[in-house]
């Protein structure tokens, strides 16, 4: 008699359960599209339209703006140029961190712990913005494309994964290619690579996203409009367009919209780069 | 561990590839990281070529008890508290109960991770632009809703105290998916048979929550505390793009970029005084540190007393 009632009773509760947890996740969505949605709007009206009621749905589709901002603002130059410095610097950096991963994990160099320790360390030392920017005064690469890259071609965290995980390769298979005559750096690009792809894909993904999104090292760096970054460009942008939003929102959609559908790619990458070893604690 | 690829010259190999990437660790990180706290008895300026001077400790004696500059200086330090506090206990504990939520055996969960997780691709240009325009204070849709309650406001144009509000939110909306990503990562380490066990038991969803999830998440709590309370207390990108440098907003780590670099917006101008912002990087080195390290050492303790 009572068996039936408890089971009612059970899956009415559950029911209410799911129908507050959809409600929460609908009222934080909301939340982190309506930013987005208001971009979208804003960037198809008119001036006077948005000056009037910035919030009223864009009745026609004014896709001048996007004309607009993408010719007045230089954004071609820009975004080639963060494409040039994001791939340069990730380029080098990948390249050298795996001929530093690969010896610290298998031991073949004297001390390898204590290596691997002198790149955690920079984790927790004090930022090093001022004597960086003496560095670069002093060996003139102030205001210079090359200097800019050169920033970023360092990446402590990113060693650190790639050690982890080529700690997992059996080390087997480096007698056995020794055996068959394959010498030292073509074994680690030949072998070791391929079988490491999922580490380098989350390292290149966290440090190309770094690069990309960076803001101050052009603001100190970079004093020529024609070495700007989408960063920068979009925040000088913002500058001579700030009351001018219909405009103004359609450049910040031309530079969301790529990275939006970039995102739905790399998404994993990402996440775990960020989980990587944290679960461990 | 014994070396296959090779005797004679080739042995030393490794150390020869390991080389590029050690030199520019050492020019560009470790070094300048190190050199900071030389710099900070200096009297450095970012101009090429001008004389520098060891003044001891005159850059800290400034910057903590000279006249109203320091004043303005504590008053920075005391708001990058507030900042680290407000931000973490938020972000913390939103992104703990989203968490929850969207671990979930439910349709639709994979979407909304993605969405909240988002803005971290964005980066804070985009992010800064996208609530610059949501809280645009002539009719932009937080006005709007205001308005429905016959209340209006400048946000980021208002007063410090609702600008530097509106900085934390913003915040906290920027970097709650990797708390909550974080969180679902230790979430998927808890075996689905002890809900199961403790389900049959008659556990209710709290008494699941406080006797397994909660311990069980230990390292993810862990790691999210310092995280959130490191990352915030280094955190000032955000202002910049949201509102600029401004008297009763500003936290250390802008204080020290403009200190350094020059900023001038309204009636607050600064110059260029790398030796100063050098010691003003030194104090929130230390302040990030001692914090660091006192909340290391309660997580120790507190997960030892939890998992044995």
């Amino acid at each position: 008699m009572s068996a039936p009632t408890a089971q009612k009773f059970s899956s009415r509760k559950i029911r209410w359960e799911i129908l507050s947890s959809y409600l929460v996740m609908i009222f934080f969505a909301l939340l982190y599209i309506g930013p987005i949605l208001m971009l979208v709007n804003a960037s198809l009206k008119t001036m006077p339209s948005f000056m009037k009621d910035a919030t009223s749905l864009a009745t026609e589709l004014h896709f001048q703006n996007f004309i607009e901002a993408w010719t007045k603002a230089n954004f071609p130059q820009y975004l080639l140029n963060s494409v040039i410095y994001t791939v340069a610097a990730t380029t080098v950096y990948i390249v050298t961190a795996v001929f530093v991963a690969f010896p610290i994990a298998r031991g073949y160099i004297k001390f390898s712990g204590a290596v691997l320790t002198l790149f955690v360390i920079a984790i927790f030392l004090p930022p090093a913005l001022i004597p960086q920017f003496q560095l670069m005064l002093n060996l003139g690469l102030y205001n210079n494309p090359i200097g800019y890259i050169m920033l970023f071609i360092v990446n402590p965290i990113g060693i650190v994964i790639l050690v982890n995980y080529i700690k997992a390769v059996p080390k087997e298979l480096d007698e056995a290619a020794a055996l068959d005559g394959c010498g030292y750096f073509r074994f680690v690009l030949t072998m070791i690579l391929p079988l490491i792809r999922p580490a380098l894909a989350t390292v290149i993904v966290m440090h190309a996203i770094g690069i990309w999104n960076e803001l101050i090292a052009p603001t100190i760096y970079l004093t020529n409009k024609n070495y700007y970054p989408i960063t920068r460009g979009l925040i000088v942008f913002q500058g001579v367009y700030g009351s001018n939003w219909p405009t103004l929102a359609a450049a910040v959609l031309l530079l969301t919209t790529p990275m939006l559908i970039l995102f739905l790619f790399l998404q994993r990458y990402i996440v775990s780069g960020l989980t990587a070893g944290s679960v461990k604690g | 561990m014994s070396y296959h690829f090779g005797r004679g010259w080739s042995k030393w190999l490794p150390y020869l590839l390991l080389l590029p990437g050690v030199f520019f660790y050492f020019l560009i990180a470790l070094g300048p990281s190190i050199a900071t706290a030389v710099y900070s008895f200096t009297d450095a300026t970012g101009i090429k070529g001008a004389p520098m001077h060891w003044i001891g400790f005159d850059n800290y004696r400034e910057f903590l008890l000279m006249g109203r500059a320091s004043v303005d200086n504590l008053e920075a330090l005391k708001r990058t508290l507030l900042f680290c506090v407000a931000v973490t206990t938020v972000q913390f504990a939103l992104g703990l109960f989203i968490a929850l939520i969207v671990n979930q055996n439910l349709k639709g969960t994979n979407f909304f991770r993605t969405l909240y997780f988002m803005p971290v691709i964005l980066g804070v240009v985009i992010q800064g632009l996208m609530w610059s325009l949501f809280l645009y204070p002539l009719g932009g849709p937080a006005a709007k809703m205001l308005a429905l309650f016959g209340m209006r406001s400048e946000f980021l144009g208002g007063p410090p105290e609702q600008a530097f509000f509106w900085v934390i939110a913003i915040q906290i909306w920027a970097n709650m998916g990797t708390t909550m990503m974080i969180f679902l990562a230790g979430l998927q380490t808890i075996p689905d048979e002890l809900f199961e066990a403790a389900r049959i038991d008659g556990a209710n969803t709290w008494q699941v929550f406080s006797d397994i999830t909660w311990p069980l998440l230990t390292p993810s709590v862990n790691t999210n505390l310092l995280l959130n309370i490191i990352g915030s207390l280094q955190a000032w990108q955000l202002f910049l793009v949201l509102v600029g440098y401004r008297n009763g907003t500003q936290v250390l780590g802008y204080l020290i970029y403009a200190t350094g670099f020059g900023q001038t917006s309204g009636s607050v101008s600064s110059s260029f005084r790398q030796g100063y912002a050098a010691a003003a990087s030194i104090v929130l080195f230390l302040l990030v540190l001692v914090i660091g390290m006192a909340v290391q050492t309660f997580l120790q303790r507190r997960e030892e007393r939890i998992l044995g």
